[in-house]
């Protein structure tokens, strides 16, 4: 058996379930997008729904909120991230103890830490409650809204809270695998401590933090149901909008969900294109 | 232009009862090529971090022309260190990896380029400065990795095993590399290695660490003929160890009575002497008889295990004047006087 061959059928399985699953789905959604769905009897695709969609000023609000969430919890997480795999590569004692705590909500799903944000953080929540209790604010309706909020805070928060330790484990790896020796050399050619982490480090863990907020940034961009349980109800976030829409009483507003998703998927991917470029551009060179 | 002596320098790493570095006091005079020498484990790296400020000594002192530099940071010290393996910046042209240590002090960017292109030439790779790290040979890594360093004229050099990762025949190259640059340029350098070749190559004068500890600093030859102990002497290769005692002039052992060179000690010692300098063929002074036990061929030299009496000598000898005797069969040998050394 050839190698090509050999390559091909041991990829197969996974192909397969790509190609059905993900290009069918994505395939059987451009057509509806399209308005072509034989079974009730539409044969000429057109764009209505693409007007629709373009032509609503929701649809911008909602797509800068949801650029804002992503760009802002990708940005925060990542710098967290780096901060916490810095700490955390040096030896202190008690290091294993709190590099467990911080991989801890690694295992936690993002409905259970979402609903967590919402007890603690909502203007009914814990921490108004006890902000009132010690007079702080006069009633716990006083309390920042950091919940339903047109900033998003509250969803920031819980994407921020997820993720740092997810891009941090990468960091560390990659941290411990390059050891300290290169930012020796580079204090000992003259760098001080910030340049020696601006330009040896961070080019050198650059790849992983790449590949990292990049899941991340994917990730918020297009998850639902965080946003769903914390956001604001105008603008929602794209998913959220486009969930409504598909779910709609009016079977007319499908196409339009479906337009929506596919505008989303095309948006992540030159978002993503974009984020690749620009941060390449200015860490290594 | 820098004197470099360290004092008393200890380090005792935290969770560790044993220093790995136990009072260690050097004097390196201005513009010396010294080396660090020692098994994996002696504490010479860690010396070289100590030096550079990449590590905080337990006690003791480093000081540059006698003002300590134990205060400075690493980037303000002065020190240059080029690790084993090079650790050039994979994500950078060679030219940027040179030119690193200028950006870092924001030297104009013109200025850069110009003494990049001079660094280049002086380690002969006028062309590469475009060129990424993993494009270039370990030879040529090497030497980028001195441009880098050189470049920032330090006051003192700390190279990390600088041959050992180099082919025989690119050893020599290199070694001429850094002594030509390093005379030169005047700059005091210290470098480590677990290799006595090439710390005896390349060094004006050889400290030996074991253990954390000093035994003998002195230049390269001395090793040889003087080594101060056994531990010293076995690990410059030496493998003839006789106890006896010494009357100055005679040392009475199993060998019997041998004619000792001027100025030796007295009392009870250990007779030492190299084997390339247990000479074949028969003699007045210190000659022998030996039984020949085994014989290995190694092309430009052989191998003899001779037993006189019951005690073993190891020798090495020219493969021609060896050709006839065999293996069971008697040798006659004899110690040169001025070729025997007694450690107390």
């Amino acid at each position: 058996m050839s190698d090509r061959l050999k390559i091909f059928l041991l990829l197969a399985p996974a192909l397969t379930a790509i190609i059905v699953l993900f290009m069918g789905g994505l395939g059987i959604g451009l057509a509806r997008s399209l308005n072509y769905m034989p079974v009730i009897g539409l044969v000429d695709p057109n764009f209505d729904a693409y007007v629709t969609v373009f032509t609503s000023q929701e649809f911008y609000l909602s797509f800068l909120l949801t650029l804002h969430i992503s760009v802002t919890s990708t940005v925060l997480s990542s710098i967290l991230a780096i901060g916490a795999a810095l700490l955390l590569r040096r030896q202190f004692i008690g290091r294993a103890i709190i590099n467990f705590l911080f991989q801890l909500n690694l295992t936690v799903p993002h409905l259970v830490g979402a609903i967590g944000i919402l007890y603690l953080f909502s203007q009914s929540g814990s921490f108004a409650r006890l902000a009132a209790e010690w007079g702080m604010i006069s009633r716990p309706g006083d309390f920042p809204a950091l919940v339903f909020d047109p900033y998003a805070i509250g969803i920031i928060l819980q994407y921020v809270w997820k993720e740092v330790p997810f891009i941090g484990v990468i960091l560390l790896a990659n941290m411990q695998a390059l050891g300290e020796d290169y930012e020796s050399v580079a204090r000992s050619l003259g760098a001080n401590r910030w340049q020696a982490f601006r330009h040896v480090l961070l080019p050198l863990i650059f790849p992983g933090l790449l590949s990292a907020s990049v899941m991340v940034f994917a990730f918020t961009f297009g998850a639902y149901e965080i946003p769903a349980i914390l956001g604001p109800n105008y603008p929602a976030a794209l998913p959220v909008l486009a969930y409504r829409k598909y779910t709609d009483v009016d079977l007319e507003a499908r196409p339009e969900a479906m337009a929506m998703a596919i505008v989303i998927a095309l948006l992540s991917a030159l978002m993503i294109f974009l984020y690749v470029r620009i941060s390449r551009r200015n860490i290594r060179s | 232009m820098t004197h470099v002596s360290l004092k008393d320098l200890t380090k005792v790493y935290p969770g560790s009862k044993v220093p790995s570095l136990d009072r260690l006091s050097l004097e390196i005079p201005t513009g010396e090529l010294t080396a660090l020498l020692g098994p994996s484990g002696c504490g010479k790296t860690t010396t070289m971090k100590m030096i550079a400020g990449l590590l905080t000594p337990t006690s003791g002192d480093v000081t540059f022309d006698d003002r300590s530099i134990l205060r400075e940071k690493p980037e303000h010290r002065g020190v240059v260190m080029v690790f084993q393996n090079y650790l050039l910046f994979p994500y950078m042209s060679v030219a940027d990896n040179i030119g690193f240590g200028l950006k870092m002090r924001k030297v104009d960017k013109s200025e850069i380029d110009r003494r990049v292109g001079e660094m280049l030439d002086l380690v002969k790779l006028p062309d590469l400065g475009k060129r990424r790290p993993s494009e270039l040979s370990g030879g040529q890594q090497q030497r980028v990795a001195l441009a880098r360093a050189l470049i920032v004229q330090p006051k003192v050099l700390l190279l990390d095993e600088p041959l050992s990762n180099l082919d025989a025949h690119l050893r020599f190259e290199m070694r001429d590399l850094i002594r030509s640059l390093q005379q030169e340029m005047g700059i005091t350098t210290i470098f480590v290695t677990h290799d006595q070749e090439e710390a005896v190559v390349l060094a004006d004068k050889v400290a030996l660490i074991l253990d954390g500890r000093l035994c003998q600093y002195d230049h390269a030859d001395v090793f040889y003929k003087r080594p101060a102990n056994e531990a010293v002497a076995r690990f410059f290769g030496g493998q003839n160890f006789i106890p006896g005692q010494s009357s100055g002039t005679a040392f009475d052992s199993a060998l019997g009575q041998l004619a000792l060179p001027q100025n030796a000690i007295t009392g009870k010692g250990t007779l030492t002497f190299r084997p390339e300098n247990v000479k074949i063929g028969p003699s007045q002074t210190n000659g022998l008889t030996a039984i020949l036990e085994d014989r290995i061929y190694l092309g430009t030299q052989t191998r003899l295990r001779l037993r006189v009496g019951e005690t073993m000598v190891e020798a090495i000898a020219n493969p021609d004047e060896v050709g006839d005797f065999e293996v069971g069969g008697p040798v006659p040998i004899h110690l040169p006087p001025q070729a025997l050394w007694v450690l107390q």
